[in-house]
């Protein structure tokens, strides 16, 4: 069965070009490309076929479908409709139980190896999986059937990605990653609990647009949503640098503005968006509005609590205080540590940019 | 007898199960049960944590009500620590709570309850005219003229309004009928549209509310731009023990809070307003009624025997809630115990729910005789929450294997649920209960001096017992009524966001701008051994918080939730809970397509990930992931 581009979609529904074009407008922006990009995802979304798109839920919160339906560019109706077939959902799908299981195995079976399987929520292996039954079947059992032709897998949010908040000590149902049970595929990693809704957005699209999974670093993150550390990114970043904290909530420094490091900013040791795209579009974001980062796209980030103890005290490149005053003997021992992480990261960039290991789909 | 099976339950939080045995011939449902096919163990995970990280764990129990597990447990460890937050702080949450259950209840009627009530395909037969014109009517006939106090209206004009026009719905129709007609139905997909229940609404109904699902699938998220500003990000907004983490400084545009930030939420607000006034009330009542006038006023169940509730938003600063100061200023007294509603509020016994109920073992507890748990000590003898213990007993299905089921077993265990009680009887939760229990208090005379929104309630009630022409005992104790009432109530919700925005601005304005209250941070201040209780009144009802810290850290941490009230399974001497309740109370038309099951289990906006509980499991080998953010991870 042929598959409708995008383009073929805006025309079936009686959409005039100029409403196609700003969705690519729309587009280009959020997946963080140049304007001059803008003829390539023109083109992108003229030829290529729409993704299916099925989304399973496993251990999780459905905060992660929450924040996906928060998006605003594109509009969550827009993708919904519009840009992606969404056939199988626990959230938005109208239909319910044995109709519901039949259309999903219709679904696999009519576009074997070309559906995405997007997967909200962690794995729960322990005692056969029993912990988390769907459909009268260990979610386990599913995940793995449904992945098995799957063009590619989105892992949304820190539960898919990394087991999340159940696989926190002592890890009762022994929840694990997605990618634990699946084996070999492609697999693009969204972390964040949840991801900011256009992060989510924009990873569907780039694959719509493109016909590939958009470039990934060595963990499987987009690398243009997580390719920066929140420190890099914050505006609270000067007031480090001149080493100016907030000591306790609510105190002077925090009605200023200033860095939060002290009060337990995960920032440094964070990558993603945050910083740079912000929530709801550039309105805010944890650090703005005076609560450090608590590194919920890190793996096992909630094992680093307490949250409110500072890096030094679990950071995994060791005493931040004691490497800062080694390095540059400097009254704010954060700066001295900050330069050598910055280093040891650039040199992580320069490595990966001498490496073509960008995953693709054919 | 059939038996009938619906696994996944779809459009709600989590993972649910119904079976009801249906006599086809009657279309009576004899028996049903409910069963969450999924536990977490967050509880569990709790323990030795540090309690001021305890409201970001436990928020992640659920994204959809997200911020209702945070708050409740901020109570919860403030209490424990008697920690009175500033006042600003208590204003802040509490307009960040009313904005939470207005975006959750649109969120639920919209889409995830609406298309049980309104088909696509349905609307294609509509008339686009003929829609503009029910538009205008619905508008003229259903809009309730109630509103809270404001203080200082900023909101020039309706900003969010319904479009009326015949081109609109034109166009409308045309999209809906282009999906359709290519046979990609995606979100459509499988559902059962040959349904009679989708003939009760004439077309134009059909073709405006899926007007109204794809507008307010755009616009939900405005609604909770004041967590964005306060808390930095929507789901899972961040707090702090003590208050908030968004200082106020009108000095500095870094601040967390100044006039720029003000203005972003107060847009918010009226916005709010607006949606709910235009949009989300006219449609429920319009809907509402023409079911009710075709006779469906079934499916209330245990809302006709009894209710429970715990009441919220603190007008001020308290000093604790097992101390009974969170209940002596409250805006909604919802906190009680009515039985027996349906007979009429003259015959319904109100009973109070009073601050020393809530260290009595015997008043509040939870049964586990039909929950895939064990007690340890005696099968028997329920447990008070600060007592909870959950050890996993899973026994597998009545007929299948433990890891495929055909049918659960409802003679012994079927349920992740435990089944929690009020002195050993059911009760269910929910904007229902908070109606009737308030609705019951007025008209008994409890509430001598009743709050705004006190009255606001009673007014809805009364109004909209005038256009259905029905006593509130009759409609409102029906699976329309708890659909229409959680309608009613994000009215109310949305002029509590501004009455509290109000409140914050004014005292701002008086020199007041802490929004932390930082003397219990550090935990040498705090005592060897304590124990907190924190209330809060859910979107899907009351639910309560329970932490016991030793030494620090977290020793015991439990939620009894609101979905565990009402999706909670059997128990021998108190009967069956609310949806199990419902169910029975439904009539179903075709046993292989029970839409009726799934409409009146979808009224109490299921949350299943919220509901399941944990076991004290011990000895599980662990994962050992090492962290190294510039060089990556390593799982062992």
């Amino acid at each position: 069965m042929k598959r409708e581009s995008m383009w073929e979609v805006y025309l079936r529904k009686g959409m005039n070009r100029r409403s196609f074009i700003k969705s690519c407008v729309a587009l280009t922006s959020i997946l963080g490309l140049s304007t001059d990009m803008l003829s390539t995802v023109v083109a992108a979304a003229e030829k290529n076929a729409l993704p299916v798109v099925i989304w399973l839920h496993g251990h999780e919160c459905t905060g992660c479908d929450e924040s996906f339906l928060r998006s605003a560019t594109p509009l969550t109706s827009d993708v919904v409709l519009n840009m992606i077939a969404l056939e199988y959902s626990h959230a938005l799908s109208a239909s319910a139980g044995e109709p519901f299981e039949a259309h999903l195995h219709e679904i696999m079976e009519q576009f074997k190896g070309k559906y995405i399987l997007a997967v909200e929520g962690a794995v729960a292996t322990a005692d056969n999986g029993i912990y988390c039954m769907t459909g009268g079947r260990p979610f386990v059992e599913v995940v793995k059937e449904v992945a098995k032709n799957a063009a590619a897998i989105i892992e949304y949010g820190s539960c898919a990605t990394w087991g999340g908040i159940q696989a926190a000590k002592p890890n009762p149902t022994g929840s694990v990653s997605v990618t634990d049970v699946v084996g070999n595929k492609p697999i693009v990693k969204v972390p964040g609990c949840p991801p900011i809704p256009e992060v989510m957005t924009g990873v569907i699209m780039h694959y719509a647009l493109f016909g590939q999974l958009p470039p990934l670093d060595s963990e499987g993150r987009p690398k243009q949503f997580f390719a920066n550390r929140i420190h890099d990114t914050c505006y609270r970043r000067p007031f480090f640098d001149a080493g100016m904290f907030a000591e306790k909530f609510d105190d002077a420094g925090s009605k200023a503005g200033w860095c939060l490091y002290k009060l337990g900013c995960r920032g440094p040791e964070t990558y993603n968006s945050c910083g740079n795209m912000r929530w709801w579009n550039g309105l805010s974001y944890p650090i703005q509005s005076g609560h450090g980062c608590i590194g919920c796209s890190n793996p096992n980030f909630w094992d680093d609590a307490p949250f409110y103890n500072r890096l030094p005290s679990y950071a995994p490149i060791g005493d931040i205080d004691k490497v800062g005053a080694a390095v540059a003997g400097l009254t704010v021992a954060g700066v001295g540590v900050h330069a050598v992480a910055s280093v040891i990261q650039k040199k992580k960039h320069q490595a990966d940019e001498n490496k073509p290991e960008d995953k693709k789909v054919d | 007898m059939k038996r009938v099976v619906v696994d996944p339950v779809t459009r709600i939080e989590g993972h649910l199960r119904v079976e009801v045995k249906l006599d086809e011939t009657t279309g009576k449902v004899e028996d049903a049960l409910s069963s969450g096919t999924a536990w977490r163990g967050l509880e569990l995970i709790m323990n030795d944590r540090d309690p001021r990280d305890a409201w970001a764990f436990i928020q992640r129990i659920c994204g959809v009500c997200t911020t209702a597990h945070a708050l409740s447990s901020l109570r919860a460890v403030e209490d424990a620590l008697q920690i009175e937050i500033p006042r600003n702080a208590n204003y802040i949450r509490n307009i960040m709570a009313a904005s939470q259950s207005v975006q959750d209840h649109v969120i639920h009627f919209y889409h995830l309850h609406a298309l049980d009530w309104v088909s696509p395909v349905s609307a294609l037969k509509a008339d686009p005219a003929a829609t503009a014109a029910l538009q205008n009517t619905i508008l003229e006939t259903y809009k309730l003229p109630f509103a809270g106090p404001i203080e200082f209206d900023t909101n020039a004009y309706p900003k969010e309004f319904p479009k009326s026009t015949t081109v609109y719905f034109k166009a409308m129709q045309d999209k809906i009928k282009k999906i359709v007609e290519s046979g990609q139905l995606g979100i459509f997909a499988a559902q059962w549209w040959d349904h009679p229940d989708y003939d009760i609404l004439p077309p134009e109904v059909h073709l405006m509310a899926v007007a109204h699902y794809l507008e307010m699938l755009d616009k939900q998220r405005d609604i909770v731009t004041s967590h964005v500003v306060f808390g930095g990000k929507n789901p899972h907004p961040h707090y702090v023990v003590g208050g908030m983490s968004c200082s106020i400084s009108m000095n500095d545009m870094n601040a967390p809070v100044n006039t720029e930030r003000l203005a972003v939420v107060d847009r918010s607000i009226n916005t709010t307003i607006d949606l709910v006034n235009y949009f989300y009330v006219p449609d429920i009542l319009a809907i509402g009624q023409l079911y009710v006038q075709k006779g469906y006023i079934d499916g209330g169940g245990l809302a006709k025997e009894r209710v429970i509730g715990f009441g919220d938003y603190p007008e001020d600063t308290f000093s604790g809630t097992t101390n009974g100061s969170f209940h002596k200023n409250l805006l909604l007294r919802s906190n009680g115990i009515v039985e027996n509603f349906a007979q009429g509020v003259e015959i319904a016994t109100f009973y109070e729910f009073k601050p020393e109920d809530l260290s009595d073992p015997d008043v509040l507890n939870e049964g586990v005789e039909h929950s895939w748990y064990k007690y340890p000590d005696s099968e028997g003898k329920d447990l008070h929450p600060w007592d909870g213990v959950t050890k996993a007993n899973y026994t597998g299905p009545k007929e299948g294997t433990k890891t495929n089921w055909k049918t659960l077993d409802e003679e012994g265990k079927y349920s992740w649920l435990k089944t929690p009680k009020w002195r050993g009887k059911m009760a269910e939760v929910g904007p229902l209960a908070r109606y009737i229990i308030v609705y019951t208090k007025m008209k008994k005379g409890l509430l001598p001096e009743p709050t705004w929104v006190e009255k606001m309630i009673v007014d809805q009630i009364e109004a909209v017992s005038k256009v259905l022409n029905l006593k509130p005992e009759v409609w409102m104790t029906t699976m329309v009524g708890r659909t229409a009432v959680r309608g009613l109530e994000a009215q109310v919700h949305a002029y509590i966001g501004k009455y509290f925005f109000d409140k914050l601005v004014k005292n701002i304005k008086s020199g007041d701008t802490a929004v932390a209250n930082m003397t219990k941070w550090d935990p040498s201040t705090w005592p060897k051994e304590c124990k907190g209780v924190g209330l809060y009144e859910a979107p899907r009802g009351a639910l309560s918080h329970w932490v016991v810290i030793k030494d620090g850290k977290i020793s015991n941490y439990q939620a009894v939730v609101p979905t565990t009230w009402n999706a909670c399974p059997r128990d021998g001497k108190a009967g069956h809970g609310a949806y199990e309740m419902a169910m029975m109370d439904t009539k179903v038309k075709i046993a292989d397509k029970p839409l009726e099951i799934l409409k009146v289990v979808r009224s109490f906006d299921p949350c299943m990930a919220c509901a399941t509980h944990l076991y004290n499991a011990t000895g599980k080998k662990l994962r050992v992931v090492t962290t190294d953010p510039y060089f990556g991870t390593k799982t062992e």
